[in-house]
């Protein structure tokens, strides 16, 4: 494993290819676009997709919280995807399982779009739901990302991608940590969602993750 | 009323050009308007001339042979013996060249067989008519109108009291609800629909009293899934009505066993149903040539001449009284139309553009004005190579490589149906290549070499998708409906395993181990497999089908009429007041909203063209050996005929710079450019054997060290392209190009080269996997949308023993690569000798692989340490929305 360390608003925090962002000074973990139950919900419509992308997010999730010893978990919204999923019994039961196992552990969701149509955990996953923005000093917590505020916002929504560019016109989708300079936007950390391409500025940072390591980007117009 | 007519005229440019081409838009204009009042009707008027035969106690024959004469016509020797075999119970196959009476042959059959049956029936009330006996399945419901006209001309002649009508997706629903409560006595469909109907739950009573199914132009349907999907819709009908008779009409072919065998099905002993193959009249005189620049200079050294050779094609059209322009691709058609407009302003209005992305009235007009002689020249696609005859036309072109004998004998034929002229067509190349395309391809037309078209074999994610239409259509037990399928020609080799796995997916999706409480799609009741959720059935009846297109956006003016649907990822590139063409115009983009791409008319002159991404088809099998058989003759300086001259100089470079291949050998270029290290392949065996060797080759060579290829293919040869000189002589010594160790190989490189995942785009969304939604869609349904891709990717990762899984590498194995032309084509190459050559720039062999940009890629290198070498573009301008998902899509979506 790999991180890329980087320093927004004056704190220092990892990128990680876990699909993830570490703010150590906090002790805090924060991901965004989770998407649980999206197999559950396709299901439900009569669409047969196989199990076991909740089982696989929460193992990468683990290794995470092992690997920076966090004591917060903050996810920048979009938990569930739809009302379906999140009542899906046996999704849930994966994810009372896992969170008996990390009693101790404080999980923060800021609401997104997808969680205002499925509505809020059950209460004994213990998460502690707030609307956006939520402010914990320096950063601006959303799920979708606004340019315009005044603070050092960290966002996700967007399940940033970039296609680069190789020598011998190669080509390489990988999603992507997109740093501008008044926000960031995290990577989608679930393992069933998709990428959306977006185009960075000449004045931002964009990190990729490739396989086990966040690797910088170099942007070329 | 188009929205742009409000506007003020603008005056921009000047120049000769802009001021015919305003003239020609106003002359446009004057034609559209045209087109929209010539709406079409609910119900196609009848081709009847008022020849009226009184049947009653005559011997049916004999009124037949009566109402021909009546038309001066004979019935031909053919149409009779197909008549004489219908009333003795007997299926079978009609194949001959369009426009030679294939209809009449099959449709006068039940006519007879009614009049035999019923030779002095009383008038029967209108309102009543006789249930359902004949199923006409057309593939392009463009033809359905037109074939119901056809049809309906004797039934009004003999004063039958049947009724004729069609359902196709362009019924009007007051027409469909009518049909609801009573079908007609024959019935105009494709197979779509005619699925759709199956899944009504009193299909068996509805199709009770068929006599007669007739598929036209199986040859289209037969090398498809909608083959497929006819195939079990054919087996279906036959377990409702065991005496049902089939007629197939069918271009000549080069199986036509198999294409009779595939139609027919087999019997419930396992064994293929019998049935005659009745050839019908004899191709007419055909002729093939091509149009070559007056002077030899015209030709680049690249041999690229797009649409160098416009003023020869403006005389060819001239010389004729109705012309046909085949273009390859629909973006092909728009360019030629624009570029033909520009220099003949004064064709508008007679000249007209026909695609299959135009809007269907469009398409009507221009059909109709083909038939009555109304337009000079229409610049056309595949579109118009089925169906009808358009009696006026004269003159066929063909912009590009016929591709195919079959094909080129399809289009050639449209032509030419008044009495003693020939077929013609001329080809008009768009690389100096093609000449020898052209001259091959006469070749084998001179020998009768025609292509075979070989049916899919047992693709599974169509057997779920019929499998849940039957358990809509009033159920099914599952062992009756295995033996039932196993009477398809496509499954007959069915395995009892893979028969269980697909009813696994449909009930429990996809493993019944596992269980899903949620997965709710079809049901097991009372050993009946049925469908009880509304929404389920809604879902699967709006997604039945086999044809998948990419998400398309209707193209509307501001405040009019609709011009026909470009691709979305198209529109998606575009931002307000860009400017493209489609339809024949010039459009600037103003906005999207919901499913609509909104524009208006512009001045402007532009060359954006809409790319749909439709299957390019590669040249046949036989037009390759042609065509290898022809460079070989000029390798020994044989330049027979003028396409050949013509072509001469070119070749001589292709010789003077690198080699001609032999046709025991395979020519091989490497070459450094600005883009990295190149190497040329020449097998000459058409584009799809390309791709897959081309991924072979790039997987073989990244077995000795690591190193990442991008892939090009075209007919005539591939390119694998990388950053570092690739180890070529090393591996042709470690057998680059042995045919061992092939069934290991091809599925390991497919993979890097992700063609299967491609692939699963078009299974998914047969199998109900992708919904492709509908104009409306609301949010429960974005919730369950995914991308093929992710959804290939969760399957590989979570259920890898998913047989459509294997069936997407078993069809791209099949037929994307066409494995066993990949293998005799290895084959071919390991028994002769390869020839490795440096050249210094790309030679004219070469060009055309360098200009295609469609490429792949295969690699062995760690991806960190290859994206390290990599860079993203940049933003261009500064006004591009930020943080937007999609250029035009603003802020809002998130799943």
């Amino acid at each position: 494993m790999t991180d890329a360390r980087v320093r927004l608003a004056g704190e220092d925090v990892l990128l990680l290819p876990e699909r993830a962002l570490f703010w150590p000074r906090a002790g805090t973990l924060i991901a965004a676009d989770f998407h649980w139950g999206k197999g559950a919900t396709f299901r439900a419509a009569g669409i047969p997709i196989p199990g076991g992308a909740t089982r696989d997010d929460l193992e990468r999730l683990d290794a995470a919280l092992l690997r920076t010893c966090a004591r917060r978990l903050i996810v920048l919204g979009d938990l569930f995807h739809a009302r379906a999923g999140r009542i899906a019994t046996r999704t849930l039961s994966e994810l009372r399982r896992w969170r008996n196992e990390r009693a101790e552990l404080e999980i923060m969701l800021v609401r997104g779009n997808h969680d205002r149509h499925a509505g809020d955990p059950p209460d004994d996953l213990r998460i502690n739901c707030i609307n956006a923005p939520s402010f914990v000093p320096p950063f601006v917590l959303r799920h979708e990302p606004d340019g315009t505020a005044g603070r050092y916002t960290l966002s996700g929504h967007l399940h940033p991608g970039v296609v680069l560019a190789g020598p011998g016109l190669q080509r390489e989708r990988l999603p992507c940590f997109w740093l501008t300079p008044r926000t960031t936007i995290l990577p989608a950390f679930g393992g069933f969602t998709g990428l959306a391409i977006v185009t960075p500025a000449p004045e931002d940072r964009v990190f990729v993750i490739a396989d086990d390591e966040v690797v910088p980007v170099v942007l070329r117009g | 009323m188009d929205g742009a007519e409000e506007e003020p005229p603008r005056r921009r440019g000047g120049g000769a050009l802009a001021v015919d081409l305003r003239r020609a838009r106003a002359a446009q204009r004057r034609a559209d308007r045209a087109a929209q009042r010539a709406a079409s009707p609910e119900t196609p008027p009848s081709r009847s001339r008022g020849h009226r035969v009184a049947c009653e106690n005559r011997e049916p024959l004999e009124c037949v042979r009566e109402w021909f004469r009546l038309h001066d016509w004979t019935p031909f020797a053919f149409q009779e013996q197909v008549w004489t075999a219908y009333l003795a119970g007997e299926s079978g196959l009609i194949h001959a060249a369009t426009g030679t009476g294939k209809t009449y042959a099959a449709w006068l059959g039940p006519i007879l067989e009614w009049l035999r049956d019923y030779p002095s029936r009383p008038r029967p009330k209108p309102e009543a008519p006789p249930p359902l006996r004949v199923l006409w399945i057309t593939p392009l419901r463009a033809l359905a109108g037109d074939t119901e006209a056809a049809l309906r001309a004797p039934i009004e002649d003999f004063g039958l009291p049947w009724t004729v009508q069609s359902r196709t997706g362009d019924t009007p629903a007051r027409v469909r609800a009518r049909q609801r409560e009573r079908l007609p006595t024959a019935l105009v469909t494709t197979p779509e629909s005619l699925s759709l109907l199956l899944t009504r739950e009193d299909a068996s009573e509805l199709f009770g009293h068929l006599e007669l199914v007739v598929v036209d132009e199986w040859h289209e349907l037969l090398a498809s899934k909608r083959g497929v999907q006819t195939e079990l819709a054919l087996a279906r009908l036959r377990q409702f009505r065991p005496s049902l008779r089939t007629l197939g009409l069918s271009a000549t072919l080069g199986n036509l066993d198999v294409a009779r065998d595939a139609l027919l099905g087999l019997d419930a002993a396992g064994v293929a149903r019998p049935g005659r193959i009745m050839p019908g009249l004899v191709p007419k005189a055909l002729e093939v040539d091509a149009l070559i620049p007056e002077t030899m200079e015209r030709f680049p050294w690249s041999g690229q001449i797009g649409l160098r050779l416009l003023p020869e094609v403006i005389a060819a059209i001239e010389e004729g009284q109705t012309s046909l322009v085949f273009t390859n691709t629909r973006a092909t058609a728009e360019i030629w139309y624009q570029a033909l407009l520009a220099a003949r302003p004064d064709w508008a209005g007679i000249m007209a553009l026909h695609h299959g992305s135009l809007d269907r009235a469009t398409r009507e007009w221009v059909e109709d004005g083909l038939r009555e002689g109304r337009l000079r020249c229409v610049v056309c696609t595949s579109t118009l190579d089925l169906g009808v005859d358009f009696t006026p036309v004269d003159r066929v072109l063909q912009v590009g490589s016929p591709k195919g004998i079959g094909r080129l004998i399809q289009r050639a034929g449209r032509s030419g149906h008044r009495p003693g002229a020939v077929s013609r067509l001329t080809c008009v190349p768009t690389n100096a290549l093609e000449l020898v395309d052209v001259a091959a391809a006469r070749d084998a037309l001179d020998t009768g070499r025609i292509e075979a078209r070989r049916p899919v074999e047992r693709p599974l994610d169509l057997l779920a998708q019929h499998a849940v239409t039957v358990a809509l259509g009033g159920g099914f037990v599952a062992g009756e409906l295995f033996a039932e399928v196993r009477r398809t020609n496509a499954f007959r080799d069915l395995t009892a395993a893979e028969w269980a796995w697909v009813l696994d997916f449909i009930t429990y999706g996809g493993n019944a181990l596992r269980a899903y409480p949620e997965y709710s799609k079809v049901e097991v009741r009372d050993g009946r497999y049925v469908v009880t959720s509304r929404m389920v059935a809604m879902r699967h009846r709006l997604s039945i089908g086999t044809i998948v297109s990419e998400t398309s956006m209707k193209v509307q003016f501001l405040r009019g009429r609709t011009l026909g649907s470009v691709e979305e990822n198209f529109i998606a590139r575009l931002r307000p007041g860009d400017h493209f063409t489609f339809a024949g115009r010039t459009l600037e983009f103003v906005r999207v909203r919901g499913l609509v791409a909104y524009v208006r008319k512009s001045t402007k002159v532009t060359s954006v063209v809409p790319h749909w991404s439709g299957v390019r088809m590669p040249i046949s099998p036989e037009l390759a050996i042609g065509i290898r058989a022809k460079l070989d003759e000029a390798r020994r300086g044989i330049y027979a005929g003028r396409e050949m001259a013509a072509v001469r100089p070119i070749l001589e470079l292709q010789a003077a710079w690198s080699r001609l291949p032999a046709p025991d050998e395979l020519l091989v270029e490497r070459v450094r450019t600005r883009e990295g290290y190149h190497l040329f392949f020449f097998p000459i065996e058409g584009r799809l054997v390309h791709e897959g060797l081309a991924a072979l080759f790039a997987y073989r060579m990244a077995q000795l060290g690591p190193i990442s290829f991008t892939l090009a293919a075209n007919d005539y040869g591939l390119e694998l392209l990388s950053a570092e000189p690739a180890p070529i002589h090393e591996a042709i010594e470690a057998g680059l190009f042995s045919a061992a160790h092939l069934l290991h190989d091809i599925p390991a490189s497919l993979n890097a080269a992700e063609l299967a995942r491609r692939q699963f785009r078009e299974i998914a969304r047969v199998a109900g996997l992708i919904f492709q939604g509908y104009p409306g869609v609301n949010k429960s349904v974005k919730q369950v949308q995914a991308s093929s891709e992710l959804l290939y990717d969760v399957f590989e990762r979570y259920d890898p023993d998913n047989l459509l899984l294997f069936q997407a590498h078993r069809e791209v194995l099949e037929r994307q690569l066409e494995q066993s032309r990949l293998g005799r084509a290895l084959d071919r190459i390991a028994g002769g000798r390869v020839t490795v050559v440096d050249v210094e720039r790309p030679t004219p062999l070469a060009f055309g692989l360098l200009v295609d940009r469609a490429r792949e890629q295969v690699t062995s290198e760690k991806l960190s340490d290859r994206i390290r070498r990599m860079v993203a573009p940049l933003e261009k301008a500064a006004d591009a929305p930020r943080f937007a998902r999609g250029r035009s899509r603003g802020f809002r979506s998130g799943s």
